[in-house]
């Protein structure tokens, strides 16, 4: 990965990615910023008004025209938790211009200020954003929020988290909550915004088959850019730390009309430097990460309990979260067996093949990000937002070699279980 | 090898079919790590009554087989499980079905040959015993039930059973519990032997290959097998007319799913429902898509959060439409859509709108050929159906606006279409 970090201001980078693989190029700008239970709300709707039209092109209809002018140009937005930070992301891909008809347009020139103005550049009227705007989005995030009941694997994980991190930035949900919409203001929301955009951390990346000096140049002089002052960016490092518990399993159940139950399991793991990082990632691995997996042999194929049984490790949170769909009554049944994967590998229970097995997984996920242009840019970024210093791909792999099984016991040895939430059907 | 090739995304597929029937399609893309391959059969849910070649009377098996099938085929004699081999090899393996195919695949970078070695025993080497056939029935279940709680997937049959009478698309992939029960290893083997022949197979491969050395390697991992004779696949007869305006469900949502199927009459020949298809997409991105009059003036009165998912099915036999997505007014979509569809019948398409959105699906296909998973897939796909993937970027250049305005009239019919709605 050839990957050119610049400080284009304090707390303002530019990371170029040279790569003549792809036949798109990507623009991606990506905000960071402390979460709060505050502001949670707030910035997924500023999120959202963002999408409706800049300065410049006033209506999402006119935004339509533009990007589709641009050879279908893909724009995208949303919002991640990255540790104890909200995320905002924004992306624009169009075609390089080599696989244009007519060569010679500069899409990239188009896409880089266009994505700027969207981020940096929104329709206001009177000193706030625009109303009509305002007043829709706020409909649109309520119905979002609501929307997280449809798919109930996903809801069942998201709330397992937040029941899991409680009372921690970490526990809230990305899109804020629903009673949170109606208290905001569209003035106190555009100050905060503008706030927002002096303080908050900026990445913008750049990626495809590109002349790093003219990309660096368009970014330069771009007038949003010019605009933005110096900042000591207020976002929150991802720390690296085991957390202090009580040990002290947590139990939710919640009922909603379903046919099948999602049994989720929150995992305390943590982890302390860039080491136990490594041997986590291949416990959960050996664990439920794979059709090798604990969890996938014994849930799945050995009890006939579910079709999806697996865990998944948080990336920035460093902790471990199995997720299984299963029939309402074997409850019971499932958990013992879930139980028992987790004691195993504390009993040491597995073998160097399961552990050879495990590496090798992890290692083809971190060699294929080089032929994946967004996988690129998110993995750099993962590396850039702790408060340790980064690893490249290469590091990591080698990382991941040196795991032995003394080192998968010792996470064992510390893996508890930190709740337990289930999602059940209404008559069981 | 016969060599195809495309100048707009500069990419070459190199095919060759080899003695036994079996199809192989090889596609170079130099510099990336990862290799691609996917070997398909022209067998998936809608082929349960067929005539097996050799016998005269057609059979008839449970909804649900070619999915089991896939299920089972990982199962080895030695008590392996290929999927498990597959993983520990250290790659990306998996399997699934579709309406008219089943395919196996796995994506890499160490252990390539080793993974094919596996790829194509397990798929030349069934074994079905009385035991696993009961315990994936177990499995399947389970599947089968989270696609029961998923409104999407509900949706989306419910449309299909209001447009189809009686053609197999309107039944589900995986089948149902009760349907799976009658399942045993006889008629897995009975399936196995009729549709698992390489004359009804297509291989592709897509990554750093040098194309005649890899099908070397391909046909060294080939068992003897001749090809046999041509599989009769019985549909029934399914008339033009949907089956009813619309359908209803109820679910736990928070906002109503809403469907709109319109049942077209399948194309004439290859070459028109690749063509039709471009025009199918200009006309619904112009319809409502994100940039229309129409979907900006419901976003506006909050009736849509973001514009209809299209989707364009051709098929040989059965071919439909549908625009899809939440909102509190089903039947508010429906009535404006159909209404925006006659006036643009009436007014004739805007000759810029036209131009603006061919652009758009230019791009968007030609991002279609940036990996190599996405590109196996697509040309396993097309194959199935008798068409070369290039075909969609060279019709799209060809596309005019008259021809366009054409199947607006020809096709977009209220008649046709029907509403779907789970709240």
């Amino acid at each position: 990965m050839n990957i050119n970090k610049t400080e284009i201001k304090k707390g303002i980078n530019l990371h170029t990615i040279k790569t003549d693989k792809f036949k798109s190029n990507i623009v991606s700008v990506f905000l960071t910023t402390t979460l709060t239970k505050q502001d949670v709300t707030k910035n997924a709707l500023i999120s959202l008004i963002l999408r409706r039209g800049t300065s410049n092109i006033k209506t999402q209809a006119e935004l339509g025209i533009k990007l589709e002018e641009m050879y279908g140009g893909l724009f995208n937005s949303g919002l991640d938790k990255i540790g104890d930070n909200h995320l905002f992301k924004f992306y624009l891909e169009t075609i390089n211009d080599e696989f244009l008809p007519e060569h010679k347009e500069n899409v990239l020139d188009e896409s880089i200020s266009l994505l700027l103005d969207i981020v940096f550049n929104p329709l206001t009227e009177e000193g706030r954003f625009k109303q009509e705007y305002f007043e829709q989005e706020k409909v649109t995030l309520q119905k979002l929020i609501a929307a997280r009941k449809d798919n109930k694997r996903m809801y069942a994980l998201n709330r397992c988290i937040e029941e899991m991190y409680k009372g921690t930035p970490y526990g809230l949900y990305k899109l804020g909550s629903e009673e949170d919409i109606s208290k905001i203001e569209n003035k106190d929301l555009y100050a905060y915004y503008k706030e927002l955009i002096r303080n908050v951390r900026i990445d913008i990346f750049v990626s495809g088959d590109i002349k790093e000096d003219e990309v660096m140049t368009a970014i330069k002089e771009n007038s949003n850019i010019k605009n933005l002052p110096e900042r000591e960016p207020s976002y929150t490092p991802v720390e690296l730390k085991i957390n202090e518990t009580n040990g002290e399993e947590n139990e939710v159940q919640e009922t909603m009309e379903v046919s099948q139950g999602n049994l989720t399991i929150g995992l305390d793991v943590g982890a302390q430097n860039q080491d136990d990082i490594y041997k986590s990632v291949v416990y959960n691995a050996i664990l439920g990460g794979s059709a090798n997996s604990k969890l996938f042999q014994n849930v799945r194929e050995k009890a006939h309990l579910a079709y999806v049984a697996s865990s998944s490790y948080l990336r920035h949170k460093h902790d471990i979260i199995i997720s299984c769909g299963i029939e309402i009554g074997n409850y019971d049944k499932a958990l013992k067996i879930i139980r028992e994967q987790i004691d195993d590998i504390k009993n040491e229970n597995f073998t160097d093949k399961d552990l050879e097995e495990a590496k090798k997984m992890i290692i083809e996920d971190l060699k294929v990000i080089d032929d994946e242009q967004d996988s690129q840019i998110t993995y750099c970024f993962g590396q850039e937002i702790q408060n340790v210093p980064g690893v490249t791909p290469e590091e990591y792999i080698e990382g991941i070699n040196h795991v032995t099984k003394q080192d998968v016991l010792d996470i064992a040895k510390r893996v508890k279980i930190n709740t337990i939430y289930f999602l059940k059907g209404e008559n069981e | 090898m016969k060599v195809i090739e495309s100048l707009k995304v500069k990419e070459k597929v190199y095919i060759e079919k080899l003695e036994n029937g079996l199809t192989v399609m090889i596609i170079p893309k130099k510099d990336v790590k990862q290799k691609y391959v996917i070997w398909g059969t022209k067998y998936g849910s809608n082929d349960s009554k067929f005539v097996v070649p050799g016998e005269n009377e057609p059979i008839e098996v449970p909804q649900g087989v070619a999915h089991f099938l896939e299920h089972k085929m990982f199962e080895q004699e030695n008590g392996t499980n290929s999927l498990d081999t597959l993983t520990s090899l250290g790659v990306n393996a998996n399997a699934y079905t579709t309406n008219d195919h089943t395919a196996y695949l796995f994506k890499g970078i160490d252990n390539f040959y080793e993974a094919l070695d596996e790829l194509m025993d397990y798929v030349q080497h069934p074994y079905f015993t009385d035991e696993n056939v009961e315990k994936e029935k177990g499995i399947i279940g389970q599947e089968i039930m989270m696609y029961d709680d998923s409104p999407q997937w509900r949706l989306y049959m419910n449309t299909l059973t209001a447009m189809y009478h009686n053609h197999p698309i309107k039944i589900d992939t995986a089948g149902s519990i009760e349907t799976i029960s009658h399942i045993d290893k006889d008629v897995l083997y009975k399936c196995y032997n009729t549709f698992y022949n390489p004359s009804n197979m297509i291989f592709v491969a897509c990554g750093d290959f040098v194309p005649e050395e890899f099908l070397e390697e391909i046909k060294k991992r080939l068992i003897d097998t001749k090809g046999n004779g041509e599989i009769k696949r019985i549909y029934p007869e399914e008339p033009e007319e949907i089956v009813k305006k619309r359908e209803e469900k109820q679910m736990q949502v928070s906002v109503p799913f809403y469907c709109i199927g319109l049942k077209l009459k399948p194309a004439a020949n290859n070459e028109e429902m690749v063509k039709r298809q471009i025009a199918n997409q200009i006309i619904l991105d112009i319809l409502c898509g994100k940039s229309s009059k129409l979907y900006n003036k419901l976003y506006d009165a909050g009736t849509l959060f973001a514009p209809p998912d299209l989707e364009d099915e051709e098929h040989k036999d059965y071919a439909f439409i549908m625009m899809s997505g939440v909102t509190p007014d089903p039947d508010k979509v429906y009535k404006e859509i159909t209404n925006e569809i006659e006036t643009l019948k009436a007014e004739g398409i805007e000759k810029s709108d036209f131009e603006r959105i061919k652009k758009n699906t230019y791009g968007e296909y030609v991002r279609e050929y940036e990996d190599v998973e996405t590109m196996g897939r697509n040309f396993l796909a097309d194959a199935i159906k008798g068409i070369n993937n290039f075909d969609y970027l060279e019709a799209i250049e060809s596309i005019n606006l008259e021809y366009t305005e054409q199947i607006l009239k020809d096709l977009f019919n209220e008649d046709k279409m029907v509403l779907s709605i789970i709240k």
